[in-house]
């Protein structure tokens, strides 16, 4: 037998580790991930308690060292603990996006005719529709809280997705190795899950990255809009609750907003990271 | 500076500028900014040395959200416009008292039961017809059947008697103490039966988008989201007014908005100025612009924490004294809210004449709220919570309702209380949850009028326990305090009023159906050329006839 040669995911991962983006995009994760999972266990404030007087600059007390927010909460508090409500509304609603996004993207290109028509008409009725608007409506009607506002994103978001799953499985599905693969008589769900969904991965995994970020940014949005959940602290909702005091505290809005800013930022270089790590015509470099 | 293609203001010769209103301006320190408002609601109106000019358009800042121009029919803040078109019987001054409008004199029969009022002789309405006894029986009628407060202003009247064309003889059927606050222009327009009484349902009836008025200004022209143009009534009844030539009303969506415009000069006049607490200081930097927070007294907006008393915990007197406790009025008035808005510790405004001191005041006290806590069953799990509870917050009032629910909610974790908060996604949507009484307890607000019989009797009464918002929603009954009402509401004695009243403060401060935590302070912003701005109690909700520009 001959050497066998790196596995798909360790040649991916060395890929990755050579590309200088991405490897910026994963210390910054990394750090954000640490701020959000580890940190608030030595900081155990809780962010929505009352502790100082409104809109103390950073340093005025010695308790808070980023000042406080527009009812006294201590800014800290709020960054540390709040990465986490807003990690967790970006994942879910990625997940919940790429889920709608694949399922509807395989059936329509795996089966094409008239399950495609009518599937990617639909896709075409959400593209249509103004994204943020439609979320707002979304939060509007049923009232914003996590599940609320990550399904809303993930609804607004899956057509990019979908179309994207088509396009490979309308390659893919044509190739020898799945021809062979259905010549042999395998079934029509064996075809989809084992055969060209895992070729079809790599652009879909970047996409999913991506749509992470683009999850977050959705999420301070709709709090910067008052329809952020307000048992749940994250920067999106410190952006919105102290949006009016912006200009007499800019460490309210300005710090979360940093916050954001190097998560989306991380999570687009290891996105461009990933692209480049993924494409195999890239694979002799 | 005005939208000057639109409606060119009429020129004017240049008068010298008047040292500023000591008693408009607010200075740079809150503390010093509240007494003088507050000042401001004990004073008369303030008088200008300089003689008042003629002339001019005064822009006004609104809201959309106006469906029509008859307050005969609608209540709220966006019938305040109705009362430039219509003239009332009476209007009262800064002191609840009322005065001679379109009324000049009346007598009171000294049974309480019949009041004869005499009305300016040569009063027409805005189409020339001569306004009458009969109009003001028929305006009386109307108001009775389809205002949201007809039956609690008008249910004592048996009759309108109109022995001659200018004497209109109300009778009573018991004392009817609130009937004079009832009768100013705000609350009981004088409307033409000419126009209204063609047997059109009055609620629907054209011609209250375009009145026929017998105000000082006649309606000119309204375009729906965009303004509403009044002009001067050359024929009103009182001699010389009003001042203005037109009253622009110009529509804007957003507070931040109407507030650049008033900035910008293109508007005059903003009352019930949608601006942050923390903002009134900086607007009374502006030398331009004035800022008061006087003239709302007839209003009297309350805010306060409201509990569904008929399930669990709250059903629990206990429960609803910890939460008092655990509310820290001060630090909520002054130092969330800058000292802006006073504290509630009662149902009545403090301007009420029927305004009880010496409450129960519930002074923090986190220890006794925890005690309570526990002697009602409600013992700490593990976590430290003993309570899980959703509090509801409506969307106005936001920096009272919406900042105080926070408050609210860091507070009761400190007694084991865990608040989810409920973020309401439009008014429509919190009114019908509360109106429908499926909540457990909420942030609420409503305004007392002048008389407690029109705007407070509604939230108390067993009678009243109706599945409509602003009524007793929160499901209060006590025969004791019904009884109260009753009496004080059918008794023309003040002081006996004054002692009954006492007595209901007293009890709803001890049994807390409602929790009161602050006034709301509605702010006016003008122009420094905006002068004798009303003060009386009534603010910009009464006619604008002695306003007048300095340009």
């Amino acid at each position: 037998m001959t050497p066998r040669a790196p596995g798909p995911v360790r040649q991916t991962w060395g890929m990755v580790l050579r590309n200088g983006s991405a490897v910026s995009g994963l210390a910054l994760l990394a750090s954000v991930l640490a701020m959000t999972l580890i940190v608030p266990a030595f900081y155990p404030a809780d962010p929505f308690d009352i502790v100082w007087r409104p809109l103390a600059p950073p340093g005025e007390a010695p308790a808070l060292p980023l000042g406080s927010d527009f009812l006294g909460r201590d800014v800290l508090a709020g960054i540390v603990h709040g990465g986490r409500a807003t990690l967790a509304v970006g994942a879910s609603a990625a997940a919940i996006c790429v889920i709608i996004g694949i399922a509807v993207g395989a059936a329509a290109g795996f089966y094409g005719g008239l399950v495609d028509g009518g599937l990617m008409r639909i896709a075409e009725f959400f593209q249509v529709l103004p994204a943020l608007l439609f979320a707002m409506t979304l939060v509007s009607l049923f009232g914003p809280d996590f599940v609320t506002i990550a399904t809303a994103i993930g609804v607004v978001s899956w057509p990019p997705i979908a179309r994207l799953t088509r396009a490979e499985f309308l390659r893919i599905r044509e190739l020898d190795y799945v021809r062979a693969s259905r010549a042999v008589g395998a079934s029509d769900r064996r075809l989809i899950w084992r055969v060209i969904l895992p070729n079809a991965l790599p652009p879909l995994i970047v996409a999913a990255t991506l749509t992470v970020g683009a999850a977050i940014l959705f999420e301070a949005g709709l709090a910067f809009l008052g329809l952020g959940d307000p048992n749940a602290m994250s920067w999106g909702l410190m952006i919105g609750a102290n949006r009016d005091f912006a200009l007499e505290a800019w460490w309210t809005v300005t710090l979360p907003g940093l916050a954001i800013f190097l998560t989306v930022l991380g999570v687009s270089l290891v996105g461009d990271g990933l692209t480049d790590a993924l494409d195999p015509k890239r694979h002799d470099r | 500076m005005h939208d000057t293609l639109m409606h060119p203001p009429a020129p004017r010769p240049p008068r010298a500028r008047p040292a500023r209103f000591p008693a408009t301006s607010v200075p740079r320190s809150f503390a010093r900014a509240t007494i003088f408002c507050l000042a401001l609601a004990a004073l008369a109106a303030p008088t200008s040395a300089t003689e008042p000019g003629r002339g001019g358009t005064l822009v006004v800042a609104g809201g959309a959200g106006l469906r029509h121009l008859n307050p005969a029919v609608q209540s709220g803040a966006h019938t305040g416009l109705g009362v430039q078109l219509f003239a009332g019987l009476v209007r009262v001054d800064d002191g609840f008292r009322p005065r001679p409008y379109l009324a000049e004199r009346w007598e009171i029969s000294g049974d309480g039961l019949s009041y004869a009022f005499h009305l300016v002789p040569d009063a027409r309405f805005h189409d020339g017809t001569p306004i009458t006894a009969e109009d003001v029986a028929f305006s009386l009628a109307v108001v009775k059947e389809h205002h949201p407060f007809g039956i609690a202003m008008f249910d004592a009247v048996e009759r309108v008697d109109t022995p001659d064309p200018h004497t209109a003889v109300i009778r009573l059927s018991r004392p009817h103490p609130a009937l004079m606050q009832s009768l100013v222009p705000l609350l009981m327009p004088v409307i033409p039966k000419h126009v209204f009484g063609d047997g059109r349902d009055p609620k629907t009836h054209p011609m209250n988008a375009a009145p026929v008025g017998s105000g000082p200004f006649r309606f000119k022209e309204w375009a729906r989201g965009r303004h509403v143009i009044l002009e001067r009534n050359e024929d009103f009844f009182i001699e010389g007014r009003p001042f203005l030539d037109r009253i622009v009303v110009k529509f804007f969506n957003l507070p931040s908005v109407r507030m650049l415009a008033l900035e910008k000069g293109e508007v005059d006049y903003y009352p019930f100025a949608g601006v942050r607490f923390r903002d009134v200081a900086s607007i009374a930097d502006n030398p331009d612009l004035r800022v008061s927070t006087g003239g709302y007294e007839a209003l009297g907006p309350v805010n306060y924490v409201e509990f569904n008393l008929r399930k669990p915990p709250f059903d629990d007197l206990r429960v609803r004294r910890a939460v008092a406790y655990a509310i820290d009025q001060d630090f909520l008035v002054n130092t969330l809210h800058g000292g802006l808005p006073r504290p509630g510790y009662g149902p009545l405004h403090h301007s009420s004449p029927f305004h009880a001191d010496g409450l129960n005041r519930y002074a923090v006290d986190l220890e006794r709220a925890a005690t309570l806590l526990d002697e009602a069953g409600y013992e700490p799990d593990a976590d430290g919570v003993r309570l899980r509870v959703v509090l509801d917050y409506p969307p106005f009032h936001a920096d009272s309702l919406g900042t105080g629910a926070n408050y609210i909610k860091s507070q009761l974790k400190k007694v084991g209380v865990a608040v989810r908060l409920r973020a309401p996604a439009d008014l429509p949507s919190w009114a019908q949850r509360i109106g429908s009484w499926d909540y457990q307890f909420t942030m609420n607000s409503h305004w007392t009028y002048p008389d407690p019989v029109i705007g407070v009797h509604r939230i108390y009464l067993c009678g009243n326990i109706r599945k409509t918002i602003w009524s007793n929603t929160q499901g209060y009954c006590n025969e004791r305090v019904d009884a109260l009402l009753g009496e004080a509401g059918s008794t023309l004695d003040v002081a006996r009023r004054k002692a009954l009243y006492g007595e209901f403060q007293r009890i709803v401060s001890e049994e807390l159906p409602l929790y009161f935590i602050n006034e709301e302070p509605y702010v006016t912003v003008s122009h420094r050329t905006v002068m004798d701005p009303p003060e009386t109690v009534w603010g910009a909700m009464q006619p604008l006839d002695r306003l007048w520009l300095d340009r």
